[in-house]
């Protein structure tokens, strides 16, 4: 790793140990000071990437986005986060400072993930995130936390396993080639990528597949998601869906670009179309009929995971970059609506979208981007999420799986009607009685403000260095570096 | 290869996998929670003298360290550790099953064949074994591992065979990849630990609400 990448790392692990010593007001604006700065050194380190230095690749680079994004914006959140919802059952205190002390030590074990290149080590890293993740959801320590945190640990982990049943394959199937003790790293599998068993490759994609696709949030393995969502704290799930996620997928990409590099791409495509569709149709459906804001965004998720797997199933290379820069998109999209809902919860003190009602006049600023976040994560334009559909659904129709792109748009369409749908509801309409107005919260207002204009900026146009990055990123999935 | 071509150390390696898969099967007709402790305890200690076989053949100092590491934590320590946790919740109540033992050794054993049928298709190399029986028990432990997560509605018994599944990893990992070592050695640190830390958690909070640690109590959340 680069020197810059070790301060990447060095950072939230710092921060992680010393808010556990000081007052959590100083942990606080410790946390936001170096989210901020965490956030600044990645954006340099992908602009290094784009142009050719660094050690790091392309993809690799790519998913470090994502943390820069979320992990910036969370740490500003919570100045406002930490004060505002003092809840846990061990005391104000001690909750505040494990809660940033959880929350520093997940976004470090989430950097850590794509700058692996040991992919046993990675397989260390995601376990980390899931341990650390579940203590998080658990933290608010009420029974649905408590439910929460045990089925996503269970499910979580029993995924996890079958992931590593995976990298055992691979590794064993690497012994012709590389000898029988040699280090597993991405690079090592690709040069020798033709000389691995085609049936062993097959199988441990799929361990792969199903493994890391249970993390990523891929129907039907994606049942532990909206509870986990929905009973932890605000900016965990931020972090789980706008980061976490997208860790699982450049762990499951990794396995895709050996396998497309050795037997071509066609296996690899049918089986995300498979994972894809039926993300997307349970996220789209369930949608329509939640009443819980926080389990609506969850579903959104699955959603999304699913629009990304058919992105990388229509095989185009438009498709392709539309699909990586979707995660980028809906890191950024996700974030914004979390933050949002959690404003809305808080002042609600209710997170039924039934008794949510009139957010632009309570909140204005805050309910204002709540509802740009959500008519962004249903695909609206001008926003970054409806540019990399856009490009998904015409590389779709442009090759032979148009009839496939057509059910993509027919899902979409449902999805689109379950968000507008919840969100017009909670945005419109004349507020209850008895609910204070105003949206004083600058720290809140700030993180919203920064992650809205990300949304709106990928929507208008896709900086140069991120575009170098997609383009790059798209060939080392197809297994042509 | 026949069964006269085998080594003595491969012979010796494919009689404890075959251990290993029996004591799997005796979870499924177990009803108490101290006998699943013990079970899990023999397991571990299984998976021990297989990383401990490894690591005499491959004159590997590093796999015979973690075999005393694995026989100390998971064959000792882990047990002694839970057999104290559950000790104040109802240690004779029978364990609930959604099916009966026949039937579950029965999709256990499908199981099992599944992963026999999966494994033979793979030419692999570097099982210390046979690679393909390295796979199918490997398989066949992981699989029957969720199977018993299922059809037992107990929280103890959820661990333990998300513990059981773990072990079916460790004996993958040791006998197909016998090339990651320290990598093995951290991996087994984090999931113990992770199962600990759900271990303590969990039964703790359940003691408190009088479930005997029963998951039906779990029940509200519906994915």
């Amino acid at each position: 790793m680069s020197a810059l990448s070790w301060v990447i790392v060095a950072i939230p692990l710092g921060l992680a140990l010393a808010v556990l010593v000081v007052p959590s007001r100083a942990g606080r604006y410790a946390t936001a000071i170096g989210s901020i700065t965490c956030a600044a050194c990645i954006g340099v380190l992908l602009v290094r990437i784009a142009g050719g230095e660094g050690r790091l690749d392309a993809l690799s680079a790519l998913f470090l986005a994502p943390v820069a994004i979320v992990y910036g914006s969370v740490g500003l959140y919570c100045l406002w986060y930490v004060r505002a919802e003092p809840i846990g059952a061990n005391g104000e205190e001690r909750y505040r400072r494990e809660f940033l002390a959880l929350t520093n030590a997940f976004a470090c074990a989430e950097i850590v993930v794509p700058l692996l290149s040991n992919m046993a080590a990675l397989w260390v890293a995601l376990e980390v995130t899931t341990i650390l993740a579940a203590l998080l959801v658990r933290l608010q320590g009420s029974d649905a936390a408590l439910e929460a945190a045990w089925k996503y640990l269970l499910v979580a982990s029993c995924g996890l396993a079958l992931g590593l049943i995976g990298v055992v394959v691979l590794y064993a199937s690497g012994t012709g080639a590389l000898g029988s003790h040699y280090a597993p790293l991405w690079s090592s599998f690709m040069a020798v990528s033709s000389k691995l068993d085609s049936n062993a490759l097959r199988l441990a994609f799929i361990f792969a597949l199903i493994g890391f696709g249970t993390k990523m949030g891929l129907a039907p393995m994606h049942t532990w998601l909206p509870d986990a969502h929905g009973a932890g704290p605000t900016p965990t799930s931020a972090m789980l869906s706008g980061v976490l996620l997208s860790d699982a997928l450049y762990v499951i990409l990794r396995f895709a670009a050996i396998a497309n590099a050795a037997l071509g791409t066609g296996m690899t495509q049918r089986s995300f179309f498979i994972v894809g569709l039926l993300s997307l149709f349970v996220g789209a459906f369930f949608l329509l009929r939640q009443r819980d804001i926080k389990r609506m965004l969850a579903y959104s998720s699955i959603e999304h995971m699913g629009i990304i797997a058919c992105g990388l199933a229509f095989g185009a290379p438009l498709a392709l970059a539309g699909a990586l820069l979707h995660v980028v998109n809906h890191a950024a999209a996700k974030a914004l609506a979390f933050y949002g809902a959690g404003r809305l919860a808080a002042r609600y003190d209710t997170r039924e979208i039934e008794r949510i009602r009139g957010a632009a006049t309570i909140l204005p600023i805050s309910g204002t981007l709540f509802a740009m976040a959500a008519l962004a994560l249903a695909g609206m334009p001008p926003f970054g999420p409806f540019r990399s559909e856009l490009m998904i659904l015409s590389g779709g129709f442009s090759g032979l799986a148009w009839p496939v792109a057509i059910v993509v748009v027919g899902l979409l369409l449902v999805a689109f009607a379950g968000i507008t749908r919840w969100t017009i509801a909670m945005t419109a309409g004349a507020a209850p009685q008895g609910v204070q107005r105003g949206d004083r919260d600058p720290a809140a207002i700030a993180a919203m403000v920064a992650v809205f204009t990300v949304v709106l900026v990928i929507g208008l146009y896709v900086p140069t260095p991120l575009a170098v990055l997609i383009a790059n990123a798209g060939a080392i999935v197809r297994g042509h570096p | 290869m026949s069964l006269h071509e085998l080594t003595v150390p491969q012979a010796m390696a494919g009689t404890i996998a075959m251990l290993l898969l029996l004591v799997q099967l005796a979870l499924f007709r177990s009803v108490v929670i101290p006998e699943f402790i013990r079970l899990y305890a023999v397991q571990s200690w299984l998976v021990a003298a297989i990383c401990l076989g490894a690591g005499i053949t491959e004159h590997a100092w590093d796999l015979i360290v973690l075999a005393i590491l694995t026989a100390l934590f998971k064959g000792l320590l882990l047990p002694g550790y839970m057999r104290a946790l559950v000790r104040g919740i109802s240690m004779r109540i029978e364990l609930p099953a959604r099916v009966n033992v026949l039937l579950s050794l029965i999709i256990a054993g499908a199981l099992i064949g599944v992963s026999i049928l999966t494994a033979v298709q793979l030419p692999l190399l570097g099982g210390i074994f046979l690679a393909n029986a390295d796979l199918a028990t490997t398989l066949s432990i992981v699989f029957t591992g969720f199977l018993l997560a299922i059809l037992r509605p107990n929280a103890v018994a959820q661990v333990i065979a998300f513990l059981t599944l773990e072990n079916g990893l460790f004996f993958g990992t040791i006998t197909l990849a016998p090339g990651l070592p320290f990598i093995i050695g951290v991996l087994l640190l984090i999931d113990v630990l992770a199962a600990v830390v759900v271990f303590a958690i969990l039964v703790r909070a359940l003691v408190g609400s009088q479930a005997a640690a029963s998951v039906s109590l779990f029940e509200r959340l519906r994915g």
